[in-house]
């Protein structure tokens, strides 16, 4: 055991400490499977806020680069340590502290898995939206840090709708609470919201406090059978513009449904080029008008058919499906590399257009599955072949992709982060007056520079 | 096969999603990330692999510190046979941490099949490991093989013929599973064969890596069914089910002569409740006073149907009353032998069970699984642990009381 480590296990005891490194490996990449960083120097898993703050404290005295990480389920290579130093693994901060019905809101550890929340507040019949794919293992302190989204966005936004109050260790390993258990507050800067999507550069988020919503009393899923991708996205349009949301609405191309029909038993139709999972919640009353509008729409523009499904155990399973398309595609490609392009929902059959588009120009197959109703769309290269050429080529369509993402309005990530994946396009996005102002708050959160340091812009944040 | 080289392509097909994470008994435990599939796919690429880190006593205890359960395997969307790669693991860096006394048991005591007086050393022998008696399973006083071998003819009108392979849980320490088996199976029109000298399904050995044992037993196995004459091979047991469905003609080699047997007892092995429940009842039991719950094994990915035929098949029947708990498919921490070597963490895997049985306030906990059967019961107070197709048998002798 090196220096670091000692001083690591006398601030919060070994068994909290890891230094080996068949342990640390698990922390050199994320979800992003064809991309690893390098190994921290140690990784702890800490149990109370506390200590936390001893080990950020530690770091800050002796400039030690840190680390956080939930899940390590992000796609963007936000919670792999680049620079080496510390991972401050979470997972063990994982108690649902309170979840109040009166109030309508809930108190959570930042490691608390998503999953196991939605299950607590469910049990209660009160409701906690935010439904990120990875929610299975995702946490609510990864949610936070990186503005998780999901299908559930178009109708009920994203995590950074529903977080009220924080509880941060700062760089400096000092802990401080933002905001509270109200729902609305006018004092000061709005920090609690700073922290959402800050991707662990200025803090470590260790509580969380959420609004809570009344559990819908029922659900309907839905697929619609659509003969070209322009069709589908302009139902999709079509659908929000007449007022019928629904609580997820989801795009998928013939292949998706193709792999999904490998996982789901009565098989989903696969009679069409495009395809939309919908599921409508409320009252059975709201969903059965919301229906008849669904199908009045599909029928005017022609779809090639829309099919109800009422088997909840099929409609539980195309939905488990769809949560599982990226390892699910690794069934038939080698590499499945997933863009976050997000554009207003009217420029969804621009976007889709553009991406078939530049598939064909550069030569190279990429899949498109996302959350039409919201505008967040993930066309995903899908390569077989693994080599320069390939990986040449998908730089090249992700940057044209991008481009043309913000061209029709929109931004380069819906829900992922930045991380180190995105970094490159962050000055296509934001202009230098912008990224410079960012970069003063990094400093005055951070002037060592040593909360996930690397991420967010180039340079990294520590200059 | 079974050799890691075999599975060089299928390892990077993991697309570290990290959904292992929900679902592996030892990771929810232990909450490292090393001990989740992702990381020890990856560390076996690592070292055994791409060889860019050299083997360690620390990757020896994160590959034995897995219970095979295939949690991972069931959960990963992307195929990953996770259980197969450690086991060629396992196998290829040579048997392993475990003594030579339970390598010994499971390898070589357990090939020989009716030699109850040596399986009764054995025992002896195992609980002189120094673990409790109460956390030892204990032998029957009498084998399945000496109540019943041969051909057992159908009650009634003969619908078809069976053959049962009986898994060493059954024969050695529930022999009233196989009972039962029997009894129901010919109640309900089925022929039953039970060819002489079957002896384990090699589950165990391949769990020490032993693959050289195990191959033995498929042959040894495979060679002594008749599968051209009956409609099925019946198993009670959900690990025997699966080593014979998904793993037998894996460890053959391509070219073995066996080859085609094995591939054709794969397509005839059901576990019994599932065939029944499959075939339907022919003769349906009065009623069932009792209220149950059920433990899902752990090795049920091999059938989509074996977990759903114990709920139909009891939970209809008049008077019988299912309690489901909150998890059905957790694991209970025992994975054949894991929990000798590992009693820490099979105990707390196994306490999250005990509470959720609790608290269904079920008086019976029933499972296909015999050591699930065996760890359950030795944790729990009062409820007692059965065979589902036990509580089956007893509905027919209400019926016939009645």
């Amino acid at each position: 055991m090196n220096g670091l480590v000692k001083d690591l296990a006398r601030l919060i005891g070994d068994s909290k400490v890891l230094f080996q490194p068949e342990d640390l490996l698990a922390y050199a990449n994320d979800a992003t499977h064809y991309f690893r960083t390098q190994l921290p120097d140690a990784a702890v898993l800490p149990t109370s806020t506390e200590e936390v703050a001893r080990v950020m404290s530690y770091a800050h005295q002796h400039h030690i680069p840190v680390t956080p990480r939930g899940a390590g389920s992000g796609l963007s290579g936000g919670a792999t340590p680049v620079k080496g130093g510390i991972v401050v693994d979470t997972k063990r901060l994982n108690r649902i502290l309170e979840i109040d019905r009166a109030n309508m809101t809930a108190s959570v550890e930042g490691g608390v898995v998503l999953q196991n929340f939605h299950r607590a507040v469910e049990e209660r019949g009160l409701f906690y939206p935010p439904d990120p794919q990875s929610m299975s293992v995702c946490t609510i302190g990864g949610n936070v840090a990186t503005r998780a989204g999901g299908p559930r966005g178009v109708k009920y936004g994203t995590t950074g709708n529903y977080v009220t109050g924080l509880e941060v260790v700062l760089p400096d390993g000092s802990i401080i609470k933002t905001g509270g258990k109200f729902v609305k507050q006018s004092v000061g800067y709005d920090l609690t919201h700073l922290m959402t999507g800050s991707e662990g550069t200025l803090g470590i988020i260790t509580g969380v406090n959420v609004r809570l919503l009344t559990l819908p009393p029922s659900t309907r899923t839905m697929v619609v059978v659509c003969e070209t991708l322009d069709q589908a996205a302009e139902i999709v349009s079509e659908i929000i513009a007449r007022g019928a949301v629904p609580a997820m609405m989801e795009f998928l191309i013939k292949l998706a449904i193709t792999v999904m029909n490998n996982y789901v038993d009565p098989p989903l139709p696969t009679d069409g080029e495009a395809f939309l999972l919908i599921e409508m919640d409320g009252t059975p009353a709201q969903i059965e008008s919301d229906i008849k509008t669904i199908k009045e729409i599909c029928n005017e523009m022609k779809a090639r058919e829309v099919r109800e499904v009422d088997d909840e155990r099929a409609a539980k399973a195309y939905w488990n499906a769809r949560s599982n398309i990226y390892p699910l595609i690794m069934t038939i490609f080698n590499r499945a590399i997933s863009e976050d392009i997000t554009v207003p929902r009217s420029r969804i059959p621009d976007l889709v257009r553009a991406v078939q588009e530049i598939a064909a120009s550069v030569g190279i197959m990429i899949g498109l599955a996302g959350h039409a109703g919201d505008g967040n769309m993930h066309p995903t290269i899908l390569q077989t072949e693994i080599n320069d050429e390939m990986a040449a080529k998908a730089k090249q369509a992700i940057e044209l992709m991008v481009r043309r993402g913000l061209e029709l309005g929109g931004t380069i990530s819906g829900e992922h982060g930045i991380g180190i994946h995105k970094q490159e396009f962050l000055d296509w996005e934001f202009d230098q007056v912008q990224i410079d102002l960012m970069k003063r708050i990094k400093q005055a959160f951070d002037p060592y520079g040593i909360m996930n340091p690397g991420k967010i812009w180039l340079e990294g944040g520590e200059q | 096969m079974l050799k890691l080289e075999n599975y060089q392509d299928v390892i990077n097909k993991c697309s570290h999603c990290g959904n292992c994470q929900a679902t592996c008994p030892v990771y929810l435990e232990d909450l490292l990330e090393s001990h989740v599939a992702r990381n020890r796919l990856n560390l076996i690429n690592q070292v055994m692999i791409l060889k860019t880190m050299p083997s360690s006593s620390r990757f020896k205890e994160i590959l034995d510190r897995c219970l095979l359960c295939t949690n991972c395997t069931q959960t990963c969307s992307s195929k990953v046979p996770v259980d197969e790669i450690i086991i060629a693991a396992r196998a290829e860096m040579g048997k392993s941490t475990l003594g030579g006394l339970k390598s010994f048991v499971v390898s070589k005591m357990l090939q020989q099949r009716g030699l109850t007086g040596l399986m009764g050393k054995a025992g002896s022998l195992v609980q002189k490991m120094g673990v409790a008696a109460r956390e030892m399973p204990q032998l029957a006083s009498k084998s399945f093989d000496k109540f019943y071998s041969g051909t057992i003819p159908a009650e009634g009108e003969q619908r078809g013929r069976v053959a049962y392979f009986v898994g060493c849980g059954t024969n050695f320490l529930y022999p009233d599973t196989g009972i039962a088996t029997v009894k129901v199976l010919t109640r309900n029109g089925w022929e039953v064969v039970i060819p002489p000298g079957q002896v384990c399904c090699g589950i165990p050995a391949i769990a020490e890596g032993d693959l050289a044992a195990a191959r033995e037993m498929v042959a040894t196995n495979l060679k002594l069914f008749d599968l051209e004459n009956v409609e099925a091979v019946i198993t009670d047991c959900t690990s025997c089910g699966m080593m014979i469905k998904e793993k037998f003609s894996k460890l053959l080699d391509a070219e073995d002569p066996l080859q085609e047997k094995a591939q054709a007892l794969a397509g005839k092995i059901y576990e019994v409740t599932d065939f029944l429940q499959q075939k339907g009842l022919t003769d349906t039991p009065a009623a069932l006073n009792i209220s149950f719950t059920y433990h899902v094994p752990c090795h049920r990915g091999w059938s989509p149907t074996v977990v759903d035929a114990p709920r139909e098949l009891l939970g209809t029947l008049p008077g019988a009353q299912l309690q489901e708990l909150r998890d059905p498919e957790k694991c209970c921490g025992a994975a054949g032998t894991f929990f000798m070597e590992h009693r820490e963490l099979s105990e707390s895997i196994r306490s999250h069970r005990l509470e959720q049985i609790e608290a269904s306030e079920a008086q019976t906990v029933i499972t296909q699984c015999p050591v699930c059967r065996f760890y359950l019961a030795a944790g729990l107070k009062s409820q007692q642990v059965t065979h589902p197709v036990i509580l089956l048998a007893q509905a027919y002798e209400n019926s016939s009381q009645q």
